[in-house]
């Protein structure tokens, strides 16, 4: 209750705010969908329902994606003992959101969320009334817009002590023109040695020739925002000067397994988790 | 759920439960009806043929919107095909349980018939997200507030009358408090809180009961301030219930003069669905409206 009343509502940062429409399909609630969720519209069940026809793996994917998600976030409050984390490109919450997976293991993590979609941060604020934590807040931004993401979070988090930053299934929608990796770096630069940077990205290679035309061209009819898939290489090029942790630039279900974990696909998504020096 | 053929599957293992409640039972029960009849190719009218009943009656059991007779389930299973004796029963025991009086049935005197199932679904619902453009929604009034907005509607009942009706609503607010409550996410237009239903006095104490409510873990208050101008909304007050079982349509309650619509159809709700989230993104957050309410405190 500490914030006055803003009607108007934060100052959109740089970058295109996708506006609130359910007439194309919206990366947050294809993802949702992907996730079973119920919060997406029809032409996000549409755009999805051919995507899986071209390439199926975006299904597996996706769950891939949320479970890495959650190893990736208990890995770094359990083993690396990080208290704060500033995730950026949240989407629609589900179950085993990051401030539940780290409070879990240690009650004072702190938790920033960014995100830049309406329907995410309307979510995303009811939600987290449902939490007692006071530890966790969510900022409306762009991930271009570094320098709001940056000043916002230094509301909750300390930066002069190490941050995981997350920044899962977002940086596709980043074009070159953008420069991904200039964000990433201004972002790190920001914090403190010890810090840590997850990534989660599509991968350019890992989609067969064909599903990759046929994704392209649903994306591209259909979606509201880009996806640019990236080769392996590219990816570790986010994780420069920093020390990756094992075991690298691996698909999704590859990155330290849990035993028993679902082995039935194989995901078009490459990630990796690496500590600051 | 997976669905069921006549094969000799047992209906919804787990639901069993008696902790279910009725209400989402007999929609359980109606869903899985739907699709047996659906399976065995059979219209609504034949269905109703069979158990003396017009199509409309078994468009209102599949919905789950009135009990089923066990008498009317045994002829319907037969009809579709379902021998096993053991699912039969499984059934059967369902229709039973599901049966179970509801509380709000002490009420029935002034409870009109188009009502009754909202309160069905409203306790069987795991989230419900409102707009309201007129009155503080039922679930957070105040006592006084409810009377208030009671003798408006009802301006020659008598006093006795009126009790029981506000009763009624304060009954309704148990859901608020129950073990396993909804979640609550409710738009108001500020119209809502400018309104001054039974003078400021009563006013005062309205928003200190929102302020209250707002603090509750699963309930979201969100205010659309005029100063954001024209809205999603413009259709009136609505609200959109979902159940916790999957198999379960999600279901727009609207509430006229003399009558309500439940709507169930996909393509209709999705209209409320967009309106609803669009609503949630163009109001005050949360944490803004507490604060907005609490200043609109200070000017009544």
């Amino acid at each position: 209750m500490d914030e006055p009343p803003v009607p108007g509502g934060t100052a959109a940062g740089p970058g295109v705010r996708p506006p609130f429409d359910t007439s194309v399909a919206n990366q947050a609630r294809i993802y949702d969908y992907l996730l079973g969720g119920t919060n997406n519209y029809a032409a996000d069940r549409a755009a999805v329902d051919a995507v899986l026809k071209v390439a199926p793996e975006l299904g597996f994917s996706a769950r891939a994606n949320r479970a890495f998600l959650g190893r990736v976030i208990r890995h770094l409050a359990q083993e690396a003992g990080i208290r704060q984390f500033l995730d950026i490109g949240t989407g629609i919450p589900t179950a085993g959101n990051i401030h539940e997976v780290a409070q879990g293991i240690a009650p004072e993590s702190r938790v920033v969320y960014v995100d830049y979609d309406p329907i995410v941060l309307a979510h995303a604020r009811a939600l987290l009334n449902s939490h007692v934590a006071g530890a966790t807040e969510y900022i409306d931004a762009d991930l271009r817009d570094t320098g709001t993401i940056l000043s916002q979070a230094a509301r909750l988090l300390d930066f002069t002590t190490p941050v995981a930053v997350t920044l899962l299934m977002i940086l596709h929608v980043i074009p070159d023109s953008d420069d991904p990796y200039a964000i990433v770096a201004t972002v790190m630069d920001a914090l403190p040695p010890g810090s840590y940077l997850a990534v989660s990205h599509l991968g350019s290679e890992l989609l067969g020739q064909e599903s990759r035309q046929g994704f392209d061209d649903i994306v591209r009819r259909q979606a509201q925002q880009p996806y640019i898939g990236r080769s392996q290489e590219q990816i570790a090029r986010f994780f420069e000067g920093m020390s990756l942790v094992d075991p690298g630039v691996v698909r999704v279900e590859e990155w330290r397994p849990d035993p028993g974990a679902d082995a039935t696909g194989r995901s078009a998504l490459w990630c990796a988790l690496a500590r600051k020096r | 759920m997976s669905t069921m053929g006549p094969g000799g599957e047992q209906p919804f293992s787990g639901l069993e439960d008696s902790s279910v409640d009725a209400a989402v039972l007999r929609m359980l029960l109606g869903s899985q009806l739907r699709r047996l009849r659906e399976a065995a190719g059979i219209t609504p009218e034949g269905a109703g043929y069979e158990i003396r009943a017009s199509r409309s009656k078994i468009s209102r059991l599949e919905n789950g919107r009135v009990k089923l007779k066990s008498r009317d389930m045994t002829d319907l299973l037969t009809l579709y095909g379902v021998t096993d004796e053991s699912v039969r029963s499984s059934f059967l025991a369902l229709v039973k349980q599901s049966n179970a009086p509801d509380w709000w049935m002490e009420y029935s005197d002034i409870l009109p018939d188009w009502f009754e199932p909202y309160l069905g679904l409203e306790s069987a619902a795991a989230t419900i997200r409102s707009f309201e453009v007129q009155y503080v929604h039922g679930l957070f009034q105040t006592e006084d507030y409810a009377r208030a907005v009671t003798r408006l509607r009802r301006k020659t009942a008598p006093a006795a009358e009126i009790e029981r009706r506000v009763a009624l609503r304060l009954r309704r607010q148990g859901l608020l408090s129950r073990p396993d409550p909804p979640r609550i996410w409710s738009v108001m237009d500020e119209a809502v809180l400018r309104r001054q239903v039974g003078g400021p006095v009563v006013m005062r104490a309205q928003f200190e009961r929102l302020i209250e409510v707002a603090e509750l873990q699963h309930v979201s208050l969100q205010v659309v301030p005029f100063a954001r101008g024209c809205h999603a909304g413009e259709s009136g007050s609505f609200t959109v219930l979902r159940f916790k079982e999957r198999d379960l349509p999600d279901v727009v309650y609207l509430e006229q003069l003399t009558g309500a619509s439940y709507l169930e159809q996909r393509s209709d709700v999705e209209h409320y669905l967009e309106a609803v989230d669009e609503l949630s993104s163009e109001a005050l957050t949360p944490a803004e409206t507490s604060s907005f309410i609490e200043q609109i405190y200070w000017e009544t």
